[in-house]
């Protein structure tokens, strides 16, 4: 029998209201509450590994594969809260309570990946969204924040409400909210029948909510001013650990409930796919502001991943995984750098407050030079491989000039990469950058990760391979 | 026959010594530049070696290191070399060495990463050179952006970020092109290894439009009218070093790219443009020299002039399609002049700006009618320069001549036409390199003494070097043509084998 004190999302549930007493009491040793919260990932990760599988899938997933996401999702907030602490730390912002909301988001990501049922999933991407209207708006300071916290807030309940039409609908007219037994309900259903149409309807508004929450085009109006308004630290958050969850519920919903209907929402998600390649890549061309720039980075790469999906095959369900995790890495690491160093007293918000960084910081400047060469897809980088994974697909399905339309989008962004390069490097003009350490022993190894993942590629096409073996019904 | 693995010891060695040079920042400029030397001097014997070793009587591959990178994919570590390969890394690692020596009595900030760079860059030119896995190669060929890129961007002149920007866009924007249409044949073929590709059989359309593919990725590299306009740009803005490797070698792996990929696997879309494809490498050869004529800047004019001595190894390459039918013999020769005239150029195009770095340095202005007079002051180079830029006009007895001597002479069996515009480049180039001649070092000079000094020690052993190869080269050509014979030779039958 599954114990439940025993999986990683009660474990941290509960752990979290500890965390939140114990820190009342230890006001002047926050540091110790932060090692704490470490500690409760840690050892939420350990029972995630010797936890035992449910076999039964009512509501919720506890396979092997869940295991694997779980495992991913507690390390990328392992190491975005070793970056989060040092940064509150550095801009004097520090609250324990940012770490207990953001775990409480997290619980929230794992019930999402571990849903089997459409209610559940609803849950799930609610008790995210919660934790993250708070994480917006923990600025206060900032009248920035607490626009963005309002902008997220309103629209989020707008797509939250989208999601739930679409799952009244599709319950309406299959009878059911489990993942398999709509799959089921799909597949004996008549072609020229209204519930046929209803279900259609159905899949789009799911479809709509999710790309919203995803970031993707047409839905990403939300994406550059809430990345903007949070603190940098939220910003890592937000472009890893939802992406990530968003993704997995993507790749279930529509491989094994919705499969059946594919030819409807393949086509929307390569138009969403193709949509969000080209207005990330040309919008980011005239910003000045990193986060705002990195955000609309952000929906070109949500494209790649969304496209890939889009064409239902197994090379392209392989290039989304393997593109999601690449970009999962380089997006920490890129935000990452960012978090270590201030500019004129300040964090760093435009492009220009990193000129000079090159001559006073070469530590600094040599990570961000990776990550931002990764991101453009320059080869030996990991991010190279990711887009050939995504582009091979593409021409494997004789998309050729879909594919076309991708690459000259990459040149396109390349651009605002090698600004970013340019402003560090080459400016002789020197901003005030300070930095905390010279010496980051995870954020260097996250940043050659980048390199030494491109160079042996084979090892994240391992990963990607065997966690698609892990899936439970795919057949495309 | 060698033991080791030679080939990835000549890619890995300089990155994995660059890589650490460019990490340490605090060591003396000194030790770098000893450390560079003795790289590079390294590499270099290795690739004589490797030369030695190299069985000219075949033209197949040589040296062959096959290894599973990306099983999933297909995707092969396949390095291997014939003689094309080996000539060109033969060059890489002889102007690397030049550059090692020459920079080791330049002055720059952060010397150590300066480098660095270039013994990456080193590496990853033996890669483009040796890999033969289609995306191995693309990965070396993209690479090399990286390092350039940087070395222009952090040492360069005062529009650096303008050039380098162009530079890489434009230099990325036709490889992507190029990947989609590797990947394309790789779907076709099951595989990436590049002689797969060979035996491919294509719709005609679909080799229309790879070859158009290849052409446009490889002519930014190489570069042909009219996508050349980075070039100037680019070298206007690089340290001398920079634009001696850009020069040298690195235009040379846009020539390598369309022996390798267009001549075998597009060849009757080739034959079917190659009238066009010959017509871009004339308004090269003519216009591009009239272009030359007309700067004022000495970088300016040796980057126009090296777009228009490219204009003779595209057309050597092209003329093999042209010929394939008719005249094989003809089109073999024309193929041996392009390569050729590419050793030659790199030979020559790194001496003439090598030259001008020299003068630079005294007068810091790279225009033409500042560095007035130079004969009086810096006799034994005057000697130098004069003798490069004839070189580079194509006299006799250096080896600018020999290429384009065959390139000529394989255009005639084509067309009396093309004979005899592309031999009006003799005439152009001469008009050109002389003029830099007359008045950098002759010109009546109107400034004060700039202070000028003869060059060092060690620039005087690069500079002399380098006549002696370029000497040697146009006198006894010989080894090279054995070098590329069987190579050449294998790649024209094979063509014409397949296809007619």
């Amino acid at each position: 029998m599954l114990d439940l004190f025993h999986i990683p999302e009660v474990i941290i549930g509960i752990g979290v209201l500890f965390i939140i007493i114990i820190d009342l009491y230890l006001q002047k040793h926050k540091y110790i509450s932060y090692l704490l919260v470490q500690l409760l990932l840690i050892v939420a990760g350990y029972f995630t590994i010797i936890g035992g599988l449910y076999p039964s899938y009512d509501a919720y997933e506890l396979s092997n594969f869940t295991r694997m996401v779980k495992l991913m999702l507690l390390a990328l907030s392992l190491i975005i809260f070793h970056y989060t602490y040092k940064h509150l730390v550095f801009i004097n912002k520090l609250k324990i309570e940012y770490f207990t909301i953001s775990l409480l988001g997290l619980v929230g990501t794992i019930v999402m990946i571990s849903s089997y049922s459409l209610l559940m999933l609803y849950l799930g991407i609610e008790l995210l969204s919660l934790a993250l209207y708070a994480l917006i708006g923990f600025n206060k300071d900032s009248g920035l924040s607490s626009e963005a916290a309002i902008k997220y807030y309103v629209l989020g309940a707008m797509s939250s409400g989208i999601l739930l039409f679409g799952i009244s609908l599709i319950y309406g007219f299959t009878g059911s909210i489990n993942y398999f037994e709509i799959a089921e309900n799909l597949n004996t259903i008549d072609k020229n029948s209204v519930q046929f149409l209803g279900i259609i309807f159905g899949i789009v508004f799911i479809t709509a909510s999710l790309c919203f929450k995803f970031g993707a085009a047409p839905f990403h109006i939300w994406v550059p001013d809430i990345y903007q308004g949070s603190l940098i630290s939220t910003t890592i958050l937000l472009s890893t650990i939802p992406k990530l969850a968003v993704f997995i519920v993507f790749l279930k919903l529509y491989f094994i409930p919705f499969l059946e209907f594919k030819f409807i929402w393949s086509d929307i998600l390569m138009f969403v796919g193709i949509a969000s390649i080209i207005i990330g890549s040309i919008f980011a061309l005239t910003q000045e502001n990193i986060k705002r720039l990195l955000a609309y980075s952000a929906i070109a790469n949500i494209g790649f991943i969304i496209l890939a999906m889009g064409l239902v095959s197994v090379d392209g369900l392989h290039a989304s995984l393997y593109y999601t995790i690449v970009y999962s890495i380089t997006a920490l690491a890129s935000f990452g750098v960012v978090t270590h160093i201030t500019s004129n007293s300040h964090g760093i918000e435009d492009i220009s407050d990193l000129a000079g960084l090159s001559k006073t910081h070469p530590y600094h400047a040599i990570l961000i030079l990776i990550t931002m060469l990764s991101a453009a897809g320059i080869p030996p980088l990991i991010g190279f491989h990711a887009k050939l994974m995504v582009i091979q697909a593409l021409i494997n399905n004789s998309y050729i000039m879909l594919s076309v339309i991708v690459v000259l989008m990459t040149v396109i962004s390349a651009y605002y990469y090698l600004r970013v390069i340019k402003t560090i490097y080459f400016e002789d003009r020197e901003n005030l950058i300070s930095s905390y350490t010279n010496n980051n022993l995870v954020l260097t190894l996250n940043v050659s990760l980048l390199l030494v993942l491109g160079i042996f590629p084979f090892i994240m096409f391992d990963i990607s391979s065997y966690l698609i073996s892990l899936m439970t019904v795919i057949s495309i | 026959m060698i033991e080791y693995p030679i080939l990835s010891i000549l890619i890995w060695l300089p990155i994995a010594v660059g890589l650490l040079l460019v990490v340490s920042n605090d060591i003396s400029k000194s030790l770098s530049s000893n450390i560079t030397i003795l790289t590079t001097l390294v590499v270099f014997v290795i690739s004589f070696e490797l030369f030695q070793s190299y069985d000219h009587s075949y033209g197949n591959l040589q040296f062959t290191e096959k290894y599973k990178w990306i099983s999933g994919l297909n995707i092969f570590y396949y390095l291997a070399v014939d003689g094309i390969s080996v000539s060109l890394i033969l060059l890489t690692a002889f102007i690397n060495l030049l550059i090692a020596i020459f920079a080791s009595s330049e002055e720059y900030d952060n010397k150590s990463s300066y480098l660095g760079y270039f013994l990456i860059l080193e590496g990853l030119l033996m890669g483009t050179f040796s890999a033969f896995d289609s995306i191995l190669f693309y990965i070396f060929f993209e690479s090399l952006l990286i390092p350039l890129f940087l070395i222009i961007g952090i040492w360069g002149g005062s529009n650096r970020k303008y050039a380098t920007i162009k530079f890489f866009l434009y230099t990325l924007f036709g490889s992507v092109l190029m990947l989609i249409s590797i990947i394309y044949l790789a779907d076709l073929a099951n595989s990436f290894a590049i002689e797969d590709f060979y035996s491919l059989t294509l719709s005609f359309e679909e080799e229309i439009l790879i070859l158009l593919a290849f052409l446009i990725g490889f002519g930014i590299k190489i570069p042909m009218w009219p996508v050349h306009t980075w070039l100037p740009d680019a070298h206007v803005e690089a340290p001398t070093s920079g634009s001696v490797i850009l020069a040298s070698v690195l235009l040379k792996v846009g020539g390598y790219g369309m022996i390798r990929f267009m001549l075998p696997i597009v060849t009757d879309a080739g034959i079917y443009l190659s009238e066009y494809m010959i017509y871009l490498s004339l308004v090269a050869i003519i216009y591009i020299s009239f272009v030359a004529y007309a700067q004022e800047d000495m970088k300016k004019l040796i980057a126009y002039s090296s777009v228009a001595h490219m204009g003779f190894v595209t057309m050597g390459i092209f003329l093999v399609f042209n010929l394939l039918g008719n005249n094989p013999i003809a089109a073999e020769i024309g193929l041996e002049g392009a390569m050729v005239q590419m050793i030659s150029h790199g030979l020559i195009s790194a001496a003439l700006f090598f030259c001008i770095g020299i003068m630079y340095r005294y007068s810091h202005s790279r225009s033409i009618k500042d560095n007035y007079g130079v004969a009086q002051f810096m006799p034994i180079f005057s000697f130098m320069m004069i003798f490069f830029l004839m070189a580079n006009s194509g006299l006799p007895g250096t080896s600018g001549f020999v290429g384009e001597f065959l390139v000529i002479t394989s255009s005639l069996g084509s067309s009396f036409i093309f004979g005899l515009l592309a031999a009006l480049s003799l005439i152009l180039s001469a008009s050109y390199s002389l003029k830099l001649g007359k008045n950098v070092l002759f010109g009546d000079n109107q400034h004060n003494n700039q202070g000028y000094a003869e060059c060092q020690n060690n620039e005087k052993f690069v500079l002399g070097l380098l006549i002696i190869f370029i000497l040697y080269l146009g006198i006894s050509p010989d080894f090279l043509f054995n070098l590329l014979d069987k190579s050449v030779n294998q790649i024209v039958t094979s063509i014409s084998i397949g296809r007619i």
